[in-house]
């Protein structure tokens, strides 16, 4: 059954940006130990610290490693530092995250932008593996948002949450908008967008617009795909996953992220320690990304050549479907 | 400036203790980091039982400075001093690295009283100390009324944060980034102690990479610097009460603390013993067995 106050089609794209800018201003307008702490690539709600509360915003530079460290200095003493940088940037903090926020489970929401494959920046930047990299770590929460509800739903819930959280935010274009207005984000849930019983395609962040764009495809040639927008990573909603696993008996999982270590892997374990059922993974092949232009061609020729536009996912939906007994 | 005899005398006296408190942990877990502990047991002392501002009757009381140990390695001696203070029961001391021992092998934040800062990362506690003494002026800034040395108010910080390294950790880039960062903020409640027990594992630390001009590297950064003999009780008191009077001036502080690594047991002075098992301890609890009756 759909999940409440889902839209029944898919409505304009929106940025998830202006979601997570009014998220924040709305927390950090209620929460005086909301803080922003930037790395030299500004902050989604700056200008709303600039003009309110000067003294709340950290500019420590590019210097990463460095950053995610005060972070958990700021957080020790009772402060939510939200740290924004790049995705890429994770690996040069990530012993730094490990050892000074998620060991003592510092209060930091950190939201890393540009992940995933899409993007002019090339293999430096389009980062593909912050996913399987984050999960890895104890303590760590994962949220990825599927639009620009869900992305601003999201944060008030996540800053109520004691410990630390990763915000994914992607380098793709704008997702549909997926929610209705009046859509409750619920951390560790996940979310039936589109209902069927042939099949279930799980997928996270803007995928779920590529997703659902699918079983649209494939609702065409008869097969109904149930679509689910793992918002929250980890922890997994596991319940969803088995009863999906044996309502559908098959199950794609659809990431802007390499198949190695992110949604797929999650899920797969999911499936083969609860209950067995053909599973495919669409992602980035375990390789790198290129850069692509920034227009609508020039995102679809990305999408295309690295088999993640909606015809691939309906594709892997198909061949999933025949291995089914 | 001058301290009485009387209260360095106690403080020697104190230095003695927590070195058999450090040699009783040692024979508990026969092994340790007894070369960088043994090193900041006269620092430690000075710190804990004359200069912070703390609570022997509570470990968290919000007004209390911060002391964040880069050198986790070296938190043997920091639990010396917790369990003298009484933050931590005098009879887990052996219990050092055993399992759900409150003493894990580097300091742990969660696992023991009056300990700030998870470490064993080398290179990293420097940051954190970093956004604990910005998160000191975040919120309401104490003011302290105009004085014939300070004509205007100035903001007084709620506490001060003190942060040791060790020499060899300032080889990692971060410890850069964070001196950087803390002279762009000016933060002068930050004081910077770096243990030079002159060697890491792989030999003299300046023959490793080399570290010097050490002093006018921090300078360089923004730091106001200070040289002191780290045996010295007398000299580490003088030191940390300028620093804390020099406090307005808008600079972070670095204090340069001369040392030698296994201070109190020759076998690992000589030796210049970084982490001992096996013979290496054993040689050096049975010289402290005759030298610490």
């Amino acid at each position: 059954m759909v999940s409440k106050n889902v839209r029944k089609e898919l409505g304009a794209p929106e940025a998830v940006l202006a979601g997570v800018q009014r998220g924040i201003i709305e927390a950090a307008s209620r929460n005086p130990k909301i803080l922003a702490v930037m790395s030299d690539l500004g902050h989604p709600a700056i200008e709303w610290f600039r003009q309110n509360a000067p003294n709340r915003m950290v500019e420590l530079g590019i210097a990463e490693g460095n950053a995610s460290t005060a972070c958990g200095g700021l957080a020790s003493e009772g402060y939510i530092p939200t740290w924004y940088t790049l995705a890429f940037c994770l690996g040069r903090a990530y012993n730094q995250i490990r050892q000074c926020i998620c060991v003592d489970r510092f209060n930091v929401k950190i939201f890393l932008a540009s992940a995933g494959y899409f993007g002019a920046g090339g293999i430096s930047h389009n980062y593909v593996e912050d996913i399987a990299a984050m999960r890895a770590l104890p303590n760590m929460v994962i949220v990825n948002p599927a639009d620009i509800v869900e992305a601003e739903k999201a944060i008030s819930v996540i800053m109520d949450y004691f410990g630390p959280v990763y915000y994914r935010l992607e380098a793709s274009p704008p997702p549909a908008r997926i929610f209705e207005n009046a859509y409750e984000f619920e951390l560790g849930k996940a979310t039936v967008v589109r209902d069927g019983g042939d099949a279930t395609i799980v997928s996270t962040g803007f995928m779920v617009t590529r997703s659902i764009q699918a079983a649209d495809l494939l609702r065409k040639e008869k097969i109904d795909a149930q679509a689910i927008n793992m918002s929250t990573i980890k922890p997994i909603d596991e319940e969803i996953i088995v009863k999906a696993a044996k309502e559908t008996g098959a199950i794609v999982t659809v990431e802007n992220h390499s198949v190695v270590g992110g949604l797929g892997e999650a899920v797969a374990t999911v499936i083969a320690e609860n209950h067995l059922a053909p599973l495919s993974r669409v992602g980035l092949d375990d390789e790198f990304s290129q850069s692509g232009v920034i227009t609508n061609e020039g995102i679809d020729q990305l999408g295309t050549h690295y088999h993640l536009m909606p015809e691939d996912i309906a594709v892997a939906v198909k061949k999933t479907v025949a291995k089914k007994r | 400036m001058g301290h009485s005899p009387e209260l360095i005398r106690k403080l020697e006296d104190m230095a003695v203790t927590l070195r058999k408190d450090c040699l009783t942990e040692f024979e508990g877990s026969r092994a340790g980091h007894v070369g960088g502990t043994m090193s900041i047991v006269d620092l430690v002392t000075v710190l804990y039982f004359h200069h912070l501002k703390i609570n022997p009757r509570d470990p968290d009381w919000p007004g209390r400075d911060r002391i964040i140990l880069s050198k986790a390695h070296a938190c043997e001696a920091l639990y010396a001093a917790l369990a003298e203070i009484g933050f931590i029961s005098k009879e887990k001391l052996p219990t050092f690295y055993q399992l759900g021992s409150p003493l894990q092998g580097h300091a742990d934040r969660w696992c023991t009283p009056g300990i700030e800062f998870s470490g064993g990362s080398l290179g990293e506690g420097l940051s954190h100390s970093l956004g604990v003494a910005l998160a000191a002026f975040m919120e309401k800034t104490v003011y302290e009324p105009p004085s014939p040395r300070y004509p205007t108010y100035r903001a007084l910080p709620k506490y001060r944060a003190y942060c040791i390294l060790g020499d060899g950790e300032c080889q990692e880039g971060q410890v850069w980034e964070a001196a950087m960062a803390a002279s762009t903020y000016r933060l002068d409640n930050l004081i910077a102690i770096v243990d030079y027990n002159k060697y890491c594992i792989d030999g003299p630390v300046n023959d490793v990479i080399r570290m010097e001009p050490f002093a006018d590297k921090w300078r360089a950064f923004g730091w106001w610097v200070a040289e002191v003999d780290g045996h010295s009780i007398g000299q580490l008191c003088d030191i940390l009460d300028l620093a804390v009077n020099l406090y307005g001036d808008g600079r972070p502080k670095c204090i340069i603390s001369h040392t030698v690594k296994g201070r109190g047991v020759p076998f690992w002075e000589e030796r210049h013993t970084h982490s001992a098992r096996g013979p290496e301890m054993e040689g050096g609890l049975k010289q402290a067995a005759g030298l610490y009756k």
